[in-house]
């Protein structure tokens, strides 16, 4: 199984150039934007990214999770964090934090610092192998991106995975009922309204369908029951897969400003008449609603980044939208999408992309070929 | 013949070491490592398209701290990050000899700097848009196009009749003690009349559309766009002064196919704190000296549209001076005694706002409406009228208007 990243890598946390003697800065860097998957290697040992089994992205950097129970750490400041990883099962990153899971304990650490022991920790019961902490949760609550690191969680919630969005929390339960609190301006918790909530709220719009996975991002939220996608909150960048304002229709015909400003714009609640097909744009969507793409998928994974998305299907097909002006959407342009679109790099290489993770900026998809996975299945 | 980049960069440190990157601990070590990287990117000898990149970089990333929470909450460290990502993002546009066009980006990167962004190295943005705007002055040709003037619609304004025994009443140059006594004690709603014969903008500078292109053309603006702000489909937009000439007063652009007019309206927005030049033809009427606060507490904004711009009635926690400039404004005032005949909204969001449509009433869900007694006038340029504080106003302009507002306590 190989790891791609794609997108930000100002810090170089997807790939590094080598060093050329005009480089003055300390860290080495590739390009800030990658548009064309590139395969991670790591300086250490080639054949180490091999066995990565999972990602997780911050804005500047990209944490490893090794089969052999390592986290790795890779883009800004990397090389100077050396926490002794060993037997960690899982691993969770903010820009300010990296938070551990050992089989005993949980240890989260200011990443800033060069602190000698961890900001907060917990000791847990050891789970057997199988079973494990799903992190961000945690036994009684979960761990937050900012301080305080803990947040409790009523038991009766019964909570099986918890995605951390910018401002805002995506619940899934056990029963597969969602439930969402935190921020609320852009649509995001999914309750109709533009109100914030502080403590878990179910989302009524979806009660009766049973979801099996959830992820949230910067101002928008994901969530996926029986291969169908089920999209809220902010679609500024076209993050929800709907018709978006700003965006133009034809890539081709949009010109080539890469530094163009983004503006803040007050959100409306009402789709309203664009200007030229009479299209119905969207600008918040405060309701779950069900995305239709074509060609007809199931869904198996989704992640969010800030302003974009992106989802696996069951077929082995990576669909990405929303922002893509660093290269995020791997479609090989800095084009923001309002729908989603399969990524061909993956197809073109006979790689069947098994999982996807999502930094602020960047994606990162783990892929086999082809070849491998029938194989494996005979 | 200095170039324009040498110009701006006189008006920065003048080297590394003196440029400040300051920020409380709530901005990470790896945004403030952006900033080092365009800020050693400013002072390099060797040219290097990261400079665009990076500052792209500091604006998205400020961009999204600012658009999390509510403005009121938002760090203030995160809109002075927003302004040096502006500062580099006009470095990188103006470092070899830009077009034109980038020049005008750079006026509007210096914009939305001024608008979103806080006051960085003693407002250096401003120090900016100036030197920006001079260079634009000399390379571009003036464009004799002041036809429009004559191009313009002639609209026949629906002035409402104003009832005699209904008038605000007028006085002309009262004295401070008089003002005090006779209305602003007793909240009373007044217009004064010649005092402000002495603005640059009604005597040496008088304003009109081709003045305001010549200051400010190229100024990016917020404007609202939508009948009024209590609509469905109101919503706000960036426009240069010249686009929004252009497309909202003068009808240049014709943008619906279906043939209805979107209202555009520059309101409520604090012009003169971004544009100096036009801050220097008024002045704070003399009347405000009567208040608590200090000349720094009073708000000043602009109020810039077509014929038929609309305020819907509302009430301000202030006083009010509504000093009209160019073109006439209808104006309705209601006591705040009669608040329970006006239906207020609910909501937190508009509570200070009526239901009630002025001059279209709905009788049947508004009855007591018809019952409120209030004042009515047109105000014609020079005059100021004196709305108390949480006296309700409804306001619609009769032509091209250009108002200045003073909320004072």
């Amino acid at each position: 199984m190989s790891w791609f990243g794609f997108g930000f890598n100002a810090f170089g946390q997807i790939c590094v150039q080598e060093k050329s003697v005009q480089e003055e800065t300390s860290d080495a860097v590739g390009e800030v934007k990658v548009s064309v998957p590139v395969e991670l290697r790591s300086h250490v040992d080639h054949s180490c990214c091999l066995k990565t089994c999972q990602i997780r992205a911050s804005w500047s950097r990209r944490a490893c999770l090794h089969e052999s129970r390592c986290v790795w750490l890779a883009g800004f400041s990397a090389s100077s964090i050396s926490n002794d990883t060993r037997g960690c099962r899982d691993a969770i990153i903010s820009e300010s934090h990296l938070t551990l899971a050992f089989p005993d304990r949980i240890e989260s650490w200011d990443v800033q610092r060069k602190d000698k022991t961890p900001l907060w920790s917990m000791e847990i019961i050891p789970q057997s192998e199988s079973s494990g902490v799903n992190l961000p949760l945690v036994p009684g609550g979960y761990i937050a991106s900012k301080p305080p690191i803990f947040r409790s969680l009523a038991p009766h919630l019964q909570a099986k995975s918890l995605a951390l969005g910018g401002d805002h929390v995506i619940l899934l339960t056990a029963p597969g009922a969602v439930y969402s609190w935190g921020l609320g301006s852009h649509g995001q918790l999914g309750h109709g309204g533009l109100v914030s909530e502080e403590e878990p709220r179910t989302v009524e719009a979806l009660w009766g369908v049973p979801m099996s996975s959830v992820a949230a991002g910067g101002w928008h939220s994901v969530c996926i029951s029986g291969g169908d996608l089920y999209v809220w909150g902010w679609n500024e960048s076209g993050q929800l897969g709907l018709p978006s304002r700003g965006l133009q229709k034809a890539p081709q015909q949009k010109k080539a400003q890469p530094t163009e400003l983004s503006d803040v714009s007050t959100p409306e609640e009402e789709p309203h008449d664009g200007d030229k097909h009479e299209e119905v744009f969207i600008s918040i969507q405060a309701f779950p609603a069900l995305l239709d793409v074509n060609p007809s998928s199931d869904f198996q994974r989704a992640s969010c980044g800030s302003r974009h998305t992106a989802a696996v299907t069951t077929s082995g097909c990576l669909f990405t939208w929303g922002w893509g002006e660093y290269g995020q959407l791997g479609h090989q342009t800095f084009n923001s999408l309002d729908e989603p679109r399969r990524v061909e790099f993956f197809k073109a290489k006979d790689l069947h992309v098994v999982d996807v993770v999502c930094g602020p900026w960047n994606t990162f998809t783990a892929a086999v070929k082809k070849g491998v996975l029938d194989l494996k299945n005979t | 013949m200095e170039s324009l980049w040498s110009k701006l960069s006189a008006a920065l440190p003048i080297n590394e070491e003196q440029f400040p990157l300051q920020f409380s601990d709530k901005v990470e070590s790896s945004v403030v490592e952006m900033l080092t990287r365009s800020r050693h990117q400013l002072y390099s000898t060797t040219r290097s398209n990261n400079q665009t990149l990076y500052a792209q970089v500091v604006l998205d990333i400020s961009w999204e701290r600012l658009n999390t929470g509510t403005w009121r909450d938002v760090d203030k460290d995160w809109r002075r990050l927003y302004s040096y990502g502006c500062l580099f993002k006009v470095a990188a546009l103006c470092r070899e000899s830009p077009s034109e066009h980038e020049i005008l980006q750079a006026v509007r990167t210096c914009d939305m700097g001024l608008l979103m962004g806080a006051a960085v190295m003693d407002n250096i943005l401003q120090v900016f848009v100036r030197i920006l705007q001079s260079e634009i002055r000399k390379t571009t040709k003036e464009e004799t196009d002041y036809v429009e003037a004559k191009r313009m619609k002639i609209v026949v304004p629906r002035v409402p009749p104003i009832k005699e025994e209904l008038a605000v009443e007028r006085i002309k140059c009262p004295s401070l003690e008089s003002f005090n006594t006779k209305y602003l004690v007793p909240l009373k709603p007044v217009i004064l009349e010649g005092i402000i014969d002495h603005w640059p903008a009604l005597n040496n500078r008088p304003w009109s559309l081709e003045y305001l292109r010549s200051v400010a053309g190229c100024r990016t603006v917020p404007v609202e766009v939508g009948s009024r702000y209590t609509d469905e489909d109101w919503s706000q937009t960036l426009l240069t002064i010249n686009e929004f000439i252009d497309k909202y007063i003068l009808e240049k652009v014709q943008d619906s196919q279906s043939g209805e007019r979107a209202v555009g309206y520059l309101a409520q927005h604090q012009l003169f704190d971004q544009i100096p030049e036009l801050k220097e033809d008024i002045r704070i009427p003399d009347y405000c000296c009567l208040g608590e606060g200090d000349e720094d507490d009073i708000t000043v904004n602009a109020w810039f549209g077509p014929t038929g711009t609309v305020s819907p009635l509302h009430q301000d926690p202030q006083q009010n001076f509504l000093a009209q400039v160019v073109g006439s404004k209808y104006v309705r005032l209601y006591s705040p005694e009669d608040t329970d005949k006006l239906y207020p909204h609910q909501s937190q969001l508009l509570h200070n706002t009526s239901q009630v449509e002025v001059e279209n009433p709905d009788s049947e869900r508004f009855p007591k409406f018809v019952r409120a007694p209030y004042l009515e006038c047109v105000l014609q340029p020079g005059d100021v009228l004196f709305i108390p504080v949480k006296h309700w106003h409804y306001v619609r302009s009769l032509d091209v208007s250009f108002s200045v507002s003073f909320w004072w306590s």
